[in-house]
C-alpha cells in the first residue's frame, strides 16, 4: 500500500508537469496555429536560468522564481513572438516545423555554450525537499507546490478562455485573425500575450521538472517532449482531456516503474508517453485526401541525365583528388560527410519530392549500421550490406503503414516519437549502458576499402550513385507519380492510382537508403553507439536538408558537408558561435525558410547565367485569358518551345 | 413533374433502376455534423449522353461528384457503376471502372508542366489497365485535342485558372474514362473558348462517353445537355430535358426565388 500511495504521488507530480507543458502548447496553438516544438526547450533554459539566479548567483528562491518565470520568460516570448513567429502567420505547417525546430536547437545550442554541460549542476528541490508524511509517505512540499500551481494554473486558464473578453478574442485569433481585426480585435496583442503565457508555463514547469529529473540539457528537452503525448490526446484544442491525459500518463509511467522488476521493462517507462503519442496519432481521425504540399515555392530544374552524371564522376574524381592531400582524421570527416549526405538525400526523396516529413531518419541509419556490424562480420560481408537495406527497410514499411494517412504536423510527431522510442529504448537496449557495436567496412572482391582513402571514394562513389538515382527516378515516370501525389492526392486517387502505396514504397526506400548510409556510417569510426542515433540527430537531418535546400542533390550534399565539416571550422569560430547545434538552428531559421535553400539560390544562379549567355531565349507573348478578362501571358521561348510562363 | 414519370421517377430503395445508366445514384444522403448537405438523391448518368447537373450555389453538387468518385462516403445510399455496386470502394478503385473527374476547386499537379501532367494520367492508366498505348502518344494526342499545344511547355501554377481547369480536363481524359465528370470546367472561358469546350463534349460523347456536367453557364447546358437533374438545397427538385427543365416552376423558383408554395415541385 505504501509503494502504490507513493507511486501514486510521484505519478501525480509528473502528471502536473505534463499537464503543465501541454497546456502551453496548446494555449499557442490555439491562439496561433503555430505547433511549438521548442517548447521543451524553453522549459529547459528556464530551469537553467532558474538554477543561475538560485543556485549561480545566490538570489533567494522566491525572487528567482518571479525574475525566471514572470520577467524574463514572458520578455523572451514577446521576442520570439516578434522576431520568428509573426512572420509564419498563415504559413504551411512544415514552415512552421522548420522554424520551431531551428529555435529548439538554437536553445539547446546556446544553453551548452553558456552552461558547460560537463559539469554537474544540481536544482534542489524547494525547501530543500521537506515534506509532511502523510500516512506511510512523505508528500514534500516541492511536489504540493507543482500540483497546486498546475490546478491554478489549469483553473485561471479555463477561466480567461471562457469568461473573460480576452480569453474569448483568443480563441476567435485562430480561426480568423483577419475577421478579428475587422471586428475590432487586436490579433497581434494577443499572440504576443499568448506566447508570453506559454513561455512562462513552459518555464515553470522546466523549473518544476528540474529537480525531480536532473538539470541535464537534452534530457529536460526530450523529457517535455513527453508532455506533447498530453496535448495531443486533448487534440492540441481542449484543455481539461490534455490535463486527464497528463495525469494517466505520469501515473502509468511511475506504476510500471514502481512494479516491474525486469531491466527492460523499467526502461519502458521512459518511452510509455512516446507510445501513447503514437498510438493517439493513429487513432486521431485525419483530414480527407486534400492538397498538401512541403514545398510551396517553385523547385529548381531536376538535372537531366548527361548533367547529373558529370557532376556525379567530377565529384568522385574530385574526392580522388582531394583525397590524396588529407590526413586520416580528415579523410573520416569527409567520409562522414557522404554518409551524412546520404541520410539527406533520403529526405530529397521523401520530403521534398514526396511531401513526406520524417524526424527518425538517423533510426533508420542506426539500424543500418547495428545489420552491418551484426551480420556482415569482423569480415564486413556483402552479407551484412544487404542485412543493413533490408533491416532498414523494412523498419521503414512498418512504420509507414499506420502513418500513411498522417501529414505535416501529426506525421512529423509520429516519426519523432518513433526515434524517441528507439533512442531511449531500443538502442540502448541493443548495445547496453554504455555499450557500443563494431561495425566493419564492406568488403568488396576487387576493391580495396580498407584504408582511409580508399574508403571516403567509395563513399563518394555510393552518394554519387544514389544521387543520380534518385533524379533518374524524379525525372521518370514514378517521379512524376510522386510528385503528383504530392501536389493532389485527392486529383491522383480519382486518376486511379494508389496513393497509399506510392507512399509507402517511397517511405521504404528512403529508409533503405538510410539503412545504406548506416553501412558508410559505421564504417567511417568502426565502431558505434546509441548516442550516434539519438533522436535529435534526426531532427538536425531533417534541418540540414532544409538549409542546403531539400530538393536539390546539390543542396543535400552542401547541407550534410556544412555539419560534417564543423570540428574543421570550430577553433576558427570565435567561442559564442562555436556550437552545432546554435549555428544548425540559426541557418534553420534564417536559410531554412526557403524550401530551395542554398542548393535552390546556386541552382537559380547557374539559371541565370544560362541565360545570360544563352540567345536562343526569348520572351513572347501570348494572348489567353482568365478570370478577369482576358490578359496576356508572358512565356520564355526557347528553341521554338515555350518554356515557363508568368503573367 | 413534367418528365414522364416512368423514365425519371423511381421508387424507394436501393437497387438501381436505370438500366442505361453508367453511374447510377440511389437515395444518397450526406450529412456534415447534421446538416443535410444531399437527401436523397437519385441521378443517373447515360453512355453517350451528356447530362447535366444544375441548381444555385451550395446545392451539393460538388458534394454529389465526391461521393459518385469516392472522396466523400455518403451517410445512406449507394452508388452503382454500371450493374455493379461500387459504394465501398475506394476513389482509386473506382477510377479504374472508368471514372474521371476535373474539380471545381483546382487540383492540378502544379509543379508539373501541362504535357506532364496529361502525361501523368496516361502512365496512371497505363499502370492498371492492360492499354499499352505510349503515354506520350495519349498525352500529346489530348493536349492537341483540349486545345493546349501552345502552353504545353508551361507549369501549371502559372496558369491562368481557365487554361488549368483545360488541364484537369486533358488528365481526366488521359485515363479514357467512360463516364467524365465536369465540374465547372468552362468557367474562366472566353466565349469563343466555351463554344469549343461544347463541340469536345459532344464530341466525346459519340464514342459513347457519359458525361456529367455541373455548369453555370446556362446556355451552354441548354445547347449540349440530353438531359438535365436540378439540386437545390440538396434535394433533386426536377429532372428532364433542357426543355422540360427550363419550364419547369419549381427551377425558376429555386432560380429566380419566387412563391415557396411551388418549391416542392408536382411530382
Amino acid at each position: 500500500m505504501a509503494i502504490f500511495l507513493s507511486f501514486t504521488v510521484i505519478g501525480l507530480v509528473a502528471g502536473c508537469v505534463y499537464a503543465l507543458i501541454a497546456t502551453g502548447l496548446v494555449v499557442t496553438y490555439n491562439t496561433t496555429g503555430i505547433f511549438n516544438f521548442a517548447h521543451g526547450a524553453i522549459a529547459m533554459v528556464g530551469a537553467y536560468a532558474f538554477w543561475q539566479f538560485w543556485q549561480g548567483w545566490g538570489w533567494p528562491a522566491p525572487l528567482a522564481l518571479v525574475m525566471v518565470v514572470l520577467v524574463l520568460a514572458p520578455l523572451f516570448g514577446l521576442f520570439i513572438e516578434r522576431l520568428l513567429m509573426r512572420p509564419l502567420r498563415g504559413a504551411p505547417v512544415d514552415l512552421t516545423l522548420v522554424v520551431t525546430l531551428g529555435l529548439l536547437l538554437f536553445l539547446v545550442g546556446l544553453a551548452q555554450i553558456i552552461w558547460d554541460p560537463s559539469e554537474v549542476r544540481n536544482l534542489p528541490s524547494f525547501f530543500n525537499g521537506d515534506g509532511k508524511r502523510i500516512g506511510y509517505v512523505l508528500v514534500t512540499y516541492h511536489e504540493v507546490v507543482a500540483v497546486a500551481a498546475t490546478v491554478a494554473i489549469a483553473i485561471a486558464l479555463r477561466l480567461l478562455f471562457n469568461t473573460t473578453r480576452t480569453g474569448i478574442a483568443m480563441r476567435a485569433v485562430v480561426d480568423n485573425a483577419d475577421l478579428l481585426a475587422m471586428a475590432g480585435g487586436r490579433p497581434i496583442r494577443i499572440q504576443q500575450l499568448s506566447w508570453m503565457l506559454s513561455s512562462s508555463i513552459a518555464a515553470l514547469a522546466g523549473i518544476l521538472l528540474a529537480p525531480i529529473a536532473r538539470l541535464d540539457i537534452l534530457l529536460l528537452t526530450l523529457l517535455v517532449v513527453d508532455g506533447y503525448a498530453a496535448a495531443i490526446i486533448g487534440r492540441l484544442r481542449n484543455l481539461p482531456l490534455a490535463v486527464a491525459g497528463a495525469m494517466a500518463i505520469g501515473l502509468g509511467q511511475f506504476y510500471i516503474s514502481g512494479y516491474a522488476n525486469a531491466d527492460w521493462v523499467k526502461r519502458v517507462q521512459y518511452v510509455i508517453p512516446m507510445v501513447v503519442l503514437f498510438a493517439v496519432l493513429i487513432l486521431l481521425p485525419q483530414d480527407r485526401l486534400r492538397t498538401a504540399s512541403f514545398t510551396g515555392a517553385v523547385a529548381p530544374r531536376v538535372a537531366g541525365l548527361k548533367a547529373s552524371l558529370v557532376w556525379g564522376l567530377v565529384l568522385v574524381a574530385g574526392t580522388m583528388l582531394v583525397s590524396t592531400g588529407l590526413s586520416g582524421p580528415n579523410l573520416r570527416t569527409a567520409a562522414n560527410g557522404f554518409a551524412l549526405a546520404l541520410v539527406l538525400l533520403s529526405l530529397l526523396l521523401l520530403t521534398g519530392y514526396g511531401g513526406m516529413v520524417s524526424i527518425c531518419q538517423l533510426t533508420f541509419v542506426g539500424l543500418g549500421s547495428i545489420a552491418m556490424g551484426k551480420v556482415g562480420g569482423d569480415g564486413g560481408s556483402l552479407l551484412g550490406v544487404l542485412a543493413a537495406i533490408g533491416l532498414a527497410a523494412g523498419a521503414g514499411f512498418l512504420l509507414a503503414l499506420p502513418t500513411l494517412k498522417m501529414r505535416g504536423l501529426y506525421l512529423a510527431l509520429a516519426t519523432f516519437a518513433f526515434a524517441a522510442v528507439f533512442d531511449q529504448a531500443v538502442f540502448t537496449q541493443i548495445f547496453g549502458t554504455g555499450g557500443n557495436q563494431t561495425v566493419a567496412r564492406p568488403n568488396i572482391p576487387g576493391i580495396p576499402t580498407g584504408s582511409d582513402q580508399a574508403f571516403l571514394v567509395l563513399c563518394s562513389v555510393v552518394f554519387a550513385a544514389a544521387a543520380i538515382g534518385v533524379l533518374a527516378f524524379r525525372r521518370g515516370s514514378l517521379g512524376r507519380r510522386l510528385v503528383a501525389v504530392n501536389d493532389s492526392p485527392a486529383a491522383c486517387a480519382t486518376l486511379g492510382v494508389n496513393v497509399n502505396r506510392t507512399k509507402l514504397v517511397v517511405f521504404t526506400a528512403s529508409a533503405a537508403m538510410c539503412g545504406l548510409a548506416g553501412v558508410l556510417y559505421g564504417g567511417v569510426t568502426k565502431q558505434v553507439d546509441a548516442n550516434s542515433f539519438a533522436a535529435l540527430l534526426s531532427l538536425v537531418a531533417l534541418l540540414l536538408a532544409r538549409i542546403g535546400g531539400i530538393n536539390t542533390a546539390t543542396g543535400v550534399l552542401l547541407g550534410a558537408f556544412t555539419f560534417a565539416l564543423f570540428p574543421t571550422f570550430l577553433p576558427h569560430l570565435p567561442d559564442f558561435l562555436s556550437n552545432q547545434f546554435l549555428l544548425t538552428g540559426i541557418a534553420a531559421v534564417s536559410v531554412g525558410r526557403d524550401p530551395n535553400g542554398l542548393g535552390g539560390r546556386i541552382a537559380q544562379g547557374a539559371e541565370k547565367l544560362r541565360e545570360l549567355l544563352g540567345l536562343d531565349r526569348k520572351l513572347v507573348s501570348v494572348p489567353v485569358s482568365s478570370d478577369d478578362g482576358t490578359a496576356a501571358a508572358v512565356f520564355l521561348e526557347e528553341e521554338g518551345r515555350l518554356v515557363s510562363a508568368g503573367h | 413533374m413534367s418528365a414522364p414519370a416512368t423514365e425519371f421517377a423511381a421508387p424507394a430503395g436501393t437497387e438501381r433502376r436505370d438500366p442505361h445508366a453508367v453511374v447510377e445514384v440511389v437515395d444518397v444522403s450526406v450529412n456534415f455534423g447534421g446538416i443535410a448537405a444531399l437527401t436523397d438523391v437519385r441521378l443517373s448518368a447515360r453512355e453517350g449522353q451528356i447530362t447535366g447537373l444544375i441548381g444555385p450555389n451550395g446545392a451539393g453538387k460538388t458534394t454529389l461528384f465526391n461521393v459518385i468518385t469516392g472522396l466523400q462516403e455518403p451517410t445512406h445510399g449507394r452508388v452503382w457503376f454500371g450493374d455493379r455496386d461500387v459504394s465501398g470502394l475506394p476513389p482509386y478503385k473506382r477510377a479504374r471502372r472508368g471514372v474521371a473527374r476535373t474539380f471545381q476547386r483546382l487540383e492540378v499537379f502544379g509543379s508539373l508542366t501541362v504535357f506532364e501532367n496529361v502525361l501523368a494520367a496516361a502512365e496512371f492508366r497505363r499502370s492498371w489497365s492492360n492499354d499499352d498505348t505510349p503515354a506520350r502518344t495519349v498525352a500529346a494526342e489530348i493536349i492537341r485535342r483540349v486545345g493546349l499545344s501552345v502552353v504545353a511547355d508551361a507549369r501549371v501554377d502559372s496558369l491562368p485558372t481557365g487554361l488549368a481547369r483545360l488541364v484537369e480536363l486533358g488528365r481526366a481524359l488521359a485515363t479514357r474514362p467512360r463516364l467524365l465528370l465536369l465540374d465547372e470546367v468552362g468557367s474562366g472561358l472566353s466565349h469563343e473558348e466555351t463554344e469549343a469546350l461544347g463541340d469536345l463534349m459532344v464530341d466525346l460523347t459519340r464514342d459513347g462517353t457519359a458525361i456529367l456536367l455541373v455548369e453555370h453557364d446556362v446556355e451552354l447546358v441548354m445547347r449540349v445537355c440530353d438531359r438535365i437533374f436540378v439540386l437545390d438545397f440538396g434535394r433533386i427538385i426536377a429532372t428532364g430535358t433542357p426543355a422540360q427543365v427550363q419550364k419547369d416552376p419549381a427551377v425558376q423558383a429555386a432560380y429566380l426565388g419566387a412563391a415557396p408554395e411551388s418549391r416542392g415541385g408536382p411530382s
